[in-house]
């Protein structure tokens, strides 16, 4: 039996005064994949960075692919994959040397094979001797995605991946993100875009103000459900 | 709701108000002019006691902030908030009165010599401790990297002085251990009245410092609590 | 899958940063720049009246230093810049590595682009000035490296420090330059008195210190980088 790629409970962060989570429990299985929606300030950044390991929650437990990161934290590290808002790339190193020193600071195995494979999966193989700076906006997301996946983390977080993407490069990163996921890779993905988000997942959950308001199972979720539960005051009116 | 200001700290606060007084007329009235120096010496009974204040200061800023990064309260970044600035302060003393003493005495307002040097660095550095704090994008962040430099300012401190006193051999000692059976009995005693007013002020400085740092902190998560 | 050592990481990213530097020329070519720059100010300064007086290695370990204090700042400040446009110093904190070998493969790098630097300016400051080292050379790069070490290890970890709060140079040169002073004093000492002919046995103390102060704050740095970096 495998061990969940994300086991919270009780997650707990404040900064401050303000308590941006107030008690989380999340369960997500290997290879399943959540969608994340909550509106600016709702605590899905602080969440997120928690998971991430780059920040401790105050309270609570948490483990990652069964690993306690307050005592395995390298270990645990080792099993994320993180797509942020800034691309964690190199501008003046070509794609391919990119991808080959992320991967050999994660300890793959032959990193200049995976860094040929991910180039092809991500369809960037045209682009692999550009430097990753002249990458337009859609084109380094995707390396970015690539990046994120240099050791096939169990899990996988995106931040608002869609952010400054024209419709035709939103495109090409759905086909990408449709393909990623399922087998062995979970991801969580923290969204406004309730379509892309449901269409993108197996289940859903809500935040407001720290907390877990409303959770679903994607596929049987009508859309209207859970923007009634990320604006509660219209879903009211 | 606590109190901005503790019977404690009014008590210390009282005692320094009489002290400063206390020392002014010292210094200024009861010790005897010197013979050779004359009375800019008396900027002695104010230079010395404001430089080892200066030390004081920097081991409160050395402290605290090792305790902050270990325990990431931020009442310890205040402490050393309120340290760095009264070092600042103290050493802004020792930079102003020092050459006013040495024109007349060395016939030069600087040398670079051991203490002088390393008060300029502690100066510079304390100055950038205070930029990296204000220059930080939030508050945590500020905090941390402040305290990394508080601890580098203690080590390197101590490591300025040693280097410049072996680069220049020799410095004057104007209160050397050995040589206090030759000064004047007042003088002493008012070095030592000097002393205790400046430890005073330094530490009702230090406090008074701190609680306004507090309560800064404390609005300034109020504020963000109402943005939330 | 496994987690790579300190060293291997450390390796990593230093073998990362020269591979940065090898393509773009960026912060060695402006650190070279401006060392020759203050070379050459210094050489218009002083070079006519002045030095004719001083002799020669009176005045080439304080240009020498000087150079070299300055254009390392620009150095380091480049070295940190490159990070920042992907925010990859957040990349590197959460990559499954010792945050200690983040700090120390960048201390490597910043290292190797100080000591080509040096390879260009003593041979230029010697030109320029006229001096003469006596065959002294191995001594030389002896005291260069001992120096040059503990400039990098402060030099480094403050460099991190400015680039988190957004500054560059302005900022790292009134924290590097002042903390300093006693690398500066021991490299102006020492290396005058290989100019002067005197064997290093006459500065052994002023070694010794360098030496400390560059361990001291490899030791402080390895400690704190990961507060540094702590998003």
């Amino acid at each position: 039996m495998t061990a969940p790629a994300i086991a919270a409970t009780g997650l707990t962060r404040r900064f401050g005064q303000i308590r941006a989570l107030r008690g989380v429990d999340l369960r997500l299985e290997r290879g399943r994949r959540l969608a994340l929606f909550g509106a600016n300030g709702a605590g899905k950044t602080t969440l997120l960075r928690i998971l991430g390991l780059g920040l401790a929650p105050d309270a609570g437990s948490l483990a990652i692919d069964g690993l306690d990161p307050r005592k395995d934290a390298q270990a645990a590290r080792s099993r994320i994959g993180w797509l942020a808002h800034a691309s964690l790339l190199y501008a003046d190193l070509t794609a391919r040397q990119n991808l080959e020193f992320w991967s050999r600071l994660y300890g793959v195995e032959d990193p200049a094979a995976r860094a040929g494979q991910l180039l092809e999966e991500m369809q960037l193989t045209a682009y692999a001797e550009e430097p990753a700076g002249i990458l337009s906006r859609g084109l380094s997301q995707r390396l970015s995605l690539a990046r994120a996946m240099v050791h096939e983390p169990a899990l996988l977080l995106l931040d608002e991946p869609f952010t400054g993407l024209d419709p035709y490069a939103a495109d090409g990163l759905r086909a990408r993100l449709k393909t990623t996921g399922g087998a062995d890779t979970s991801f969580v993905l923290a969204t406004h875009r309730i379509d892309d988000g449901l269409a993108l997942s197996d289940q859903w959950i809500v935040l407001t103000r720290g907390k877990i308001v409303a959770a679903g199972s994607s596929p049987e979720t009508d859309p209207q459900t859970v923007a009634d539960a990320f604006f509660p005051a219209r879903g009211a009116a | 709701m606590q109190r901005v200001v503790s019977r404690l700290d009014a008590l210390v606060l009282f005692v320094t108000i009489v002290a400063i007084p206390v020392a002014l007329w010292g210094a200024f009235l009861h010790a005897p002019t010197e013979q050779t120096m004359g009375a800019v010496q008396r900027i002695f009974y104010f230079h010395v006691p404001s430089a080892i204040m200066a030390y004081v200061a920097v081991v409160v800023l050395l402290g605290s902030s090792i305790v902050y990064l270990s325990r990431r309260d931020l009442a310890w970044d205040d402490l050393s908030k309120a340290a760095t600035e009264v070092c600042l302060l103290f050493c802004t003393l020792v930079l102003i009165t020092g050459p006013i003493w040495a024109k007349p005495a060395w016939g030069t307002w600087w040398t670079w010599e051991a203490r002088l040097t390393s008060t300029l660095v502690l100066e510079i550095l304390l100055i950038a401790a205070l930029m990296v704090r204000r220059y930080a994008g939030n508050r945590d962040l500020g905090a941390r990297l402040a305290a990394i430099i508080g601890i580098t300012i203690a080590a390197d401190v101590y490591v300025v002085h040693k280097a410049v006193d072996w680069w220049r051999g020799m410095h004057p000692e104007v209160f050397k251990a050995g040589n206090r059976g030759s000064l004047d009995e007042r003088m002493t005693s008012v070095l030592f009245i000097c002393m205790g007013a400046m430890f005073l002020l330094c530490i009702t400085l230090i406090r008074l410092r701190y609680r306004t740092a507090r309560i800064e902190t404390r609005t300034e998560a109020l504020r963000l609590e109402r943005l939330d | 899958m496994k987690t790579v050592g300190f060293w291997r990481a450390a390796w990593l990213v230093a073998r990362k940063d020269l591979q940065l530097e090898w393509r773009t020329f960026d912060a060695l070519a402006a650190s070279v720049v401006f060392a020759v720059v203050v070379l050459l100010v210094f050489q218009f300064a002083v070079g006519g009246g002045p030095a004719r007086q001083l002799s020669a290695d009176a005045l080439v370990p304080g240009v020498l230093w000087l150079a070299i204090s300055f254009s390392s700042v620009v150095g380091i400040a480049r070295s940190m810049d490159v990070e920042r446009r992907g925010d990859t110093l957040a990349g590197l904190f959460r990559a499954p590595i010792d945050r200690g070998a983040i700090y120390a493969g960048k201390l490597i790098a910043n290292a190797v682009r100080i000591a080509l630097l040096e390879v260009i300016l003593v041979p230029l400051a010697i030109v320029f000035f006229n001096a003469s080292l006596g065959g002294a050379w191995l001594e030389l790069i002896f005291v260069l490296a001992l120096c040059s070490f503990g400039l990098c290890a402060l030099g480094t970890l403050f460099g991190a420090i400015v680039s988190r709060v957004g500054r560059g140079e302005a900022l790292l040169s009134t924290l590097l330059l002042p903390a300093s002073t006693p690398l500066l004093l021991a490299g102006v000492t020492a290396t005058g008195a290989l100019f002067r002919g005197d064997g290093l046995a006459s500065v052994s103390r002023w070694l010794g210190m360098a030496a400390g102060f560059g361990l001291l704050y490899f030791f402080v740095a390895l400690a704190t980088f990961e507060y540094v970096l702590e998003e």
